[in-house]
């Protein structure tokens, strides 16, 4: 579907010449000219302008009346005015109408500080108050949902939260009932605001009207400071500014990409955050493991860093090319890297694996991952069709099924829904049905499709429906998966297969070398001696398997607990009673560890990390330390970095960037990359000229 | 004797029946305007000059040029919302010559291009709503309405729809909104009904009375209808004539006559011994004309001149038993009930202008308050999406206006009772 | 207007108010034939909100939650879209009211000729009989029968104070309410437009 095409015209405003895309809302245009046109009701990201609140209005020369800058689209050679005279008594009466109502309770107000009707009403407002009667007054605060307190007193009614039901998330809760200055934001008879976008609406308010139940009174704007970040709690990766006061997270909010999340945040990322980034834990939950804890006795207890790091060094060096490793979606691509490099280097084992769904063809993961073939979030709102293939956006990536809605809603996107099975059985019929819609075909699918014994199958047929409908010639068109961990993509890259190096390189490829950037025999070269190439490398269910079987004697866990976060639970119970020595980098204390780690190292919440990950759609993006670690936490990549020294191995890693650069060197696909670059916005590798590395690994398959 | 198009014999028994519609030529210009081109149908109606009847006093004719052409579906809705105080003509059109406007829509509807049509009834209007449905069974069954008209190959659809309660609703966008079953909030223009509208499609809107005239100018001809009235009001126009006077009701005059002959020639004047203190020439909405004001002619360009409008052309007579400021207080009251609550200065500005007269009324206000109500007013006006905010400013404005002295004297008078 | 409304937190024990379920929303059969009816008639079903909600109105006496929910269900919307709807217009009841309504309009023309006196005098004498629905409403489109009311649907007028008990009786009574003075027996004003 054709993006929009901008034209750049030129236009008067305060009397300066400033240009500006053609059609572009005055009130955008007029930033281009250093020009603020105060807005409430305005939203780009809602959709089209309501002009509903009346702040915008500006004065077009041969236009009699006064017309609101939000939904007047500016053409070449218009004349605008915004501080006329005319315009000035119109903001401040539109001003002193929407302070009739207000409370003016600023001094305990959560919004107080980020208000933009204090903000308008400082610099656009008329100064005094000519306002007598008594306000209305309502009970206040009142709950709307167990996140959010709704103050109707404060509410200016400027509809953005109840387009936000409506017309975003489309979950049609949240509404205005009664009429005229009765009129009030509200649910349907008391039911709360339960849904799965819903804290969206808090960061929307302009006034103190919605509030969040878990930041409410908790910090002043100027008590605190914003860290910009990734959501890691799901592959979506949305981008988020922490609000942080005393080294703690006290509010998530989002933090605007258009090729990301395109604004939103989901309830989850938002809201989860006094578990996912306290020191304590989350509430009634498995709590937060802050300094290294030793198995003695049967019980878990807390020990010095030294004698943890002994302890499974010892247990590790036992078991040697006997040990597994799995690494949870959670972990950043230089953890896994690093994981990867002590493992192979380190232990001699191949056996380590990220992913869910098991072992898949090398060849298969190229096939799929090749650049020509890879859709980005921004072309499911464009595509003519998009196909969910064994995937509930909603579920495993949510921020993606609003991305999915305002495809269908703005441009008519055709949403076709498929199983595993379907794809089996109709490959053809599913073929048609979006073809028939047109020609740039998204197909959004999920890690899932490729699990069990039909999984290569899968895969197959899934490259070559893409085959069919030509998705790597047609721009706008491609692939874009879902995987089951939030890095499953970078873990991937970065070499945490059981049958890929960094890069997605044969593991028994010369090119090994590559994981130690000084090519140094001590590790390199050792490392391939001491890997038997008999042995075939195991997969998480294959690792399962081998522990129940004493084929394996060690586990390695990096931020993933077998138990509650992988299949084949029987199994995996058996398999952790069995082993020798489990050695877990832990958030949380959760049941599988809990009961069977040896020794438990603390690991970092995504808030102290400092990283990269990759978005399903191969955007690389960086994870910024907002607030210090808990206890005696220490960094994951120090933490190998030490555990592989004891084993014998120098990674040579003494700083976080350090570890970037020896990742960024090992795939050959991310040469040349560096964090600057990266930056806070991230870049797709695909975009890179290094991208040309692709083609010749597949060429040397 | 004045010419009569839309009351000629109304009261006649069974009019609203098919039957008796149809032996005093009904359906007659729906068979002319058939075996004409739509573009020479619209010719006519562009020649007679016809003004939208509801209010705005609009070009009909015009307004359906603006329609693309083309073969996308096109949406005619008849506003038959009438609820602007003091208008009850179209009621008494529905109620008793209901085919007369089910036959205007059809050739207006074949003019515009349109095959889908809504009336959009108020649904306190239940008599009417209910004639409405079973002429329109009628004309169904008669294949006047329906697919392959008369066999002309033109096809129309046509729903009466009911609403329920609210007056923005008679706002062609709010109608619009409550017609697709929502809030009947006014939308933002552009886009204009006539490119999006009705289910985003091109839409054609007009009043009852507008389209119940167009079988007479088919039958007469657009040029023969413009001969009526003045230049730039052609035609008859009904008027509800309601307040202070002898004979309230609808008369059908001639646009241009002296508005006093309305008022004192066909509903009677004031009661005896009663002069006329204000009147309202076009529903609430239009800003007060004094009872010197009454010779003015009563057509669109000479009432806008004289500062206020036609409107819907219901007069409303206030005689000088009543203070200005009940008056002020049931305009004012009106529109902050009816207020959508969408633009800032029309929700907020009503519900403050009431607050103040109220203070007015318990001695609570000084003169200053009439200058902060004539700016609040001020700030209202063109200021918002829709005109409701206006519909009281305007008229709020013309009372502190004409009579400030009795305004200022009243407040004086409640000061002093109040202490 | 409803303080209910605006000072009433949200029951944090209740689910939140999707699109209801049919196995668990039960709709009389009656009132489910006739929205769908409804719904049929428009290009988008969506239109039929307002002939919907009155038909809920009809069969429950107002748009009770129940009522709401049911048409929500045969809708396939959120029962929240359909209260914005029906706390938007004045013709739909969002609390209990009486079977009878009398709406006496209260605006200009007709409180020119004392509506007001009118409307107090039916409050009075209707008093708290839950049989009645009594409420000044806003311009009925009637002024020339002013004062009048809308009783149970029917115009009449114009009224004195003196009708009142009889007006409320005929209308208990469920018979035409003051058949001399319906509207819709009242011949044109113009004197000109005649038989």
């Amino acid at each position: 579907m054709p993006r929009p095409e901008q034209r750049v015209i030129t236009f008067t405003i305060d009397g300066r010449e400033v240009q500006a895309p053609e059609n572009a809302m005055l009130v955008d245009a007029a930033k281009r000219g250093d020009v603020e046109i105060p807005v409430f009701c305005y939203e780009p990201k809602l959709g089209q302008p309501v002009g509903a609140c009346r702040m915008c209005l500006v004065e077009i020369e041969g236009i009699p009346k006064l017309q609101t800058g939000c939904s007047t689209p500016v053409k070449d050679g218009m004349v605008v005015h915004t501080s006329s005279e005319r315009v000035k008594e119109a903001q401040q009466a539109v001003v002193e109408f929407l302070l009739v109502n207000h409370p003016l309770d600023c001094p305990v107000c959560d919004k107080g500080g980020e208000c933009p009707l204090q903000d308008i009403t400082f610099g656009w407002g008329p100064g005094i108050s000519r306002f007598v009667e008594p306000k209305r007054h309502f009970v206040k605060p009142l709950e709307l949902s167990p996140t959010i307190a709704i103050d109707r007193e404060r509410c200016i009614l400027c509809y953005r939260c109840v387009r936000f039901s409506q017309e975003i998330s489309e979950d049609h809760q949240l509404v205005l009932l009664e009429r005229g200055a009765h009129s009030y934001v509200s649910t349907f008879d008391g039911h709360p605001y339960v849904a799965p976008f819903s804290g969206n609406i808090v960061e929307l308010c302009p006034v103190g009207a919605l509030t969040s139940q878990p930041y409410r009174f908790k910090a002043r704007p100027w008590d605190v400071e914003d860290a910009g970040t990734v959501c890691t709690l799901c592959p979506a990766q949305c981008n988020v500014t922490l609000t942080v006061r005393d080294e703690r997270v006290l509010r998530v909010q989002a933090r605007e990409h258009p090729e990301v999340d395109d604004g939103w945040l989901c309830d989850r990322g938002r809201f989860a955050y006094p578990g996912a980034h306290s020191s304590k834990g989350w509430v009634g939950g498995p709590e937060r493991v802050t300094e290294p804890l030793l198995r003695d006795g049967g019980e878990l207890r807390p020990v010095s860093w030294e004698r943890a790091l002994e302890e499974a060094a010892a247990g590790l060096k036992r078991a040697g090319a006997r040990t597994g490793a799995l690494v949870g979606g959670e972990a950043t691509n230089e953890e896994g890297f690093l994981l990867a490099r002590l493992m192979r280097e380190g232990l001699g084992s191949p056996h380590l694996d990220s992913r869910r769904a098991g072992m898949l063809a090398l060849e298969l993961h190229r096939a799929l991952s090749d650049p020509r073939l890879q859709a980005k979030v921004s072309d499911l709102e464009f595509a003519h069709a998009v196909l969910v293939l064994a995937a509930d956006p909603i579920a495993d990536a949510p921020i993606l099924d609003l991305r999915l809605r305002k495809g269908v809603r703005r441009h008519g996107t055709k949403l076709v829904q498929a199983t595993a099975e379907d794809l089996r059985e109709r490959a053809g019929e599913l073929a048609a049905r979006l073809r028939d819609a047109g020609e740039e075909i998204v197909i959004l699918w999920g890690e899932r499709l490729t699990s069990g014994p039909r999984g290569e199958a899968a895969a197959e047929a899934l490259l070559r429906l893409a085959d069919t409908l030509s998705l790597a010639d047609t721009a706008g068109a491609g692939l874009l998966e879902i995987p089951a961990g939030t890095n499953g993509r970078g873990l991937r890259e970065a070499g945490v297969l059981p049958n890929a190096n960094p890069g997605l390189c044969e593991t028994s490829d010369p090119r090994l070398r590559r994981v130690c950037p000084t090519g140094a025999a001590s590790c390199g070269e050792d490392a391939r001696e001491r890997v038997s190439p008999q042995e075939s490398p195991l997969d998480a269910h294959g690792m399962a398997q081998g522990l129940a079987e004493d084929e394996l004697t060690a586990l390695l866990l990096l931020q993933v607990d077998p138990l509650p976060d992988l299949p084949d639970g029987e199994l995996w119970a058996r398999a952790l009673e069995r082993a020798a020595t489990v050695v877990a980098h832990a958030t949380f204390l959760t049941d599988g560890v809990r009961a069977h780690a040896n020794v438990v190292f603390p690991a970092q919440a995504y808030a102290e990390k400092e990283g990269t990950i990759v978005h399903p759609d191969g955007r690389i993006q960086r994870l910024r330390p907002a607030v210090a670690h808990p206890g005696s936490t220490r960094a994951q990549w120090l933490l190998l970095a030490d555990l592989a020294a004891r084993i014998g191995l120098d990674l040579e890693v003494r700083t976080a960037s350090m570890a970037s650069r020896q990742l960024f060197d090992a795939v050959p696909f991310y040469a040349g990359l560096t964090l600057e670059e990266i930056g806070g916005k991230g870049v797709r590798w695909q975009e890179r000229p290094a991208a040309s590395a692709y083609r010749q690994i597949e060429e040397n398959v | 004797m004045s010419t009569k198009l839309l009351f000629d014999r109304i009261d006649e028994p069974g009019l609203n029946t098919l039957a008796v519609y149809e032996r005093r030529g009904g359906y007659e210009s729906l068979r002319k305007a058939l075996r004409m081109t739509p573009e020479d149908v619209l010719g006519e109606l562009e020649a007679s000059g016809l003004r939208g009847r509801g209010g705005a006093g609009f070009q009909m004719g015009k307004k359906v040029s603006f329609l693309p052409k083309g073969s996308i579906e096109k949406y005619l809705v008849c506003n038959a919302d009438e609820s602007e105080p003091g208008t009850f003509k179209d009621r008494e059109l529905m109620q008793k010559s209901p085919h007369m406007l089910i036959e205007g829509i059809v050739i207006a509807a074949y003019a515009a291009g349109a095959t889908r049509s809504f009336v959009y009834i108020r649904g306190e209007y239940v008599l009417q709503a209910d004639i409405l449905d079973a002429a329109l069974k009628e004309a169904r069954a008669k294949g006047y309405v329906g697919e392959d008209i008369l066999g002309s190959g033109h096809s129309l659809s046509l729903l009466v729809h009911r609403g329920a309660g609210a007056y923005i609703c008679g706002e062609e966008t709010g109608l619009l909104d409550s017609l697709e079953g929502k809030r009947g909030n006014p939308r933002l223009k552009p886009p204009f009904p006539a490119n999006q509208g009705l289910y985003q499609g091109p839409t054609l809107i007009n009043n009852v009375e507008t389209l119940s005239t167009v079988p007479a100018i088919v039958r007469m001809g657009g040029a023969e209808y413009a001969k009526l009235g003045t230049e730039t009001s052609t035609g008859t126009k009904l008027v509800s004539v309601s307040g202070h006077v002898r004979r309230p009701g609808n008369y059908e005059i001639e646009l241009g006559i002296p508005s006093r002959e309305i008022v004192y020639g066909l509903a009677g004047g004031p009661p005896e011994g009663r002069e006329v203190k204000c009147w309202f020439p076009g529903g609430s909405s239009a800003p007060v004309l004094t009872g010197a004001e009454l010779d003015i002619p009563y057509d669109f360009d000479s009432l806008a001149k004289a500062g206020s409008m036609l409107g819907s052309g219901a007069i409303i007579v206030v005689d000088d038993s009543t203070p200005i400021l009940d008056l002020a207080l049931k305009v004012a009251k009106f529109y902050r009930h009816e207020s959508c609550g969408k633009c800032t200065p029309c929700r907020e500005g009503t519900n403050w202008t009431v607050k103040m007269l109220e203070r007015i009324d318990c001695g609570e206000a000084t003169p200053m308050d009439l200058e902060i109500m004539a700016s609040v007013c001020d700030h209202i006006i063109g200021n918002c999406l829709c005109v409701l905010g206006d519909a009281m400013a305007m008229p709020i404005s013309s009372m502190i206006a004409k009579f400030r002295d009795e305004l200022e004297a009243h407040i004086e008078n409640r000061r002093l009772v109040a202490a | 207007m409803s303080a209910r409304g605006w000072d009433m937190p949200a029951d944090l024990e209740k689910y939140p108010a999707t699109i209801p379920d049919p196995a668990s929303t039960p709709v009389p059969e009656g009132l489910r034939r006739e929205i769908e009816a409804h719904m049929a008639l428009y290009p988008d079903s969506r239109s039929a909100a307002l002939p919907a909600l009155e038909a809920a109105q009809r069969l429950h006496g107002w748009c009770s939650p129940e009522a709401i929910e049911q048409v929500a269900c045969v809708m396939g919307v959120t029962p929240a879209s359909l209260d914005a709807v029906a706390t938007f217009y004045d013709m739909l009841e969002t609390e209990p009211v009486g079977e009878h309504s009398v709406y006496v309009c209260t605006n200009i023309s007709c409180s020119l000729r004392g509506a007001d006196e009118l409307y107090a005098a039916v409050r009075d004498a209707a008093g708290e009989d839950p049989a009645f629905n009594v409420r000044a409403f806003e311009c009925l489109g009637a002024c020339d029968i002013a004062p009048m009311a809308s009783v149970d649907g029917a115009y009449v007028g114009p009224l004195s104070v003196e009708d009142v008990p009889r007006l409320l009786e005929d209308a208990r009574a469920g018979r035409e309410v003051l058949p001399e003075m319906q509207l819709a027996r009242r011949p044109c004003a113009d004197p000109e437009a005649g038989r």
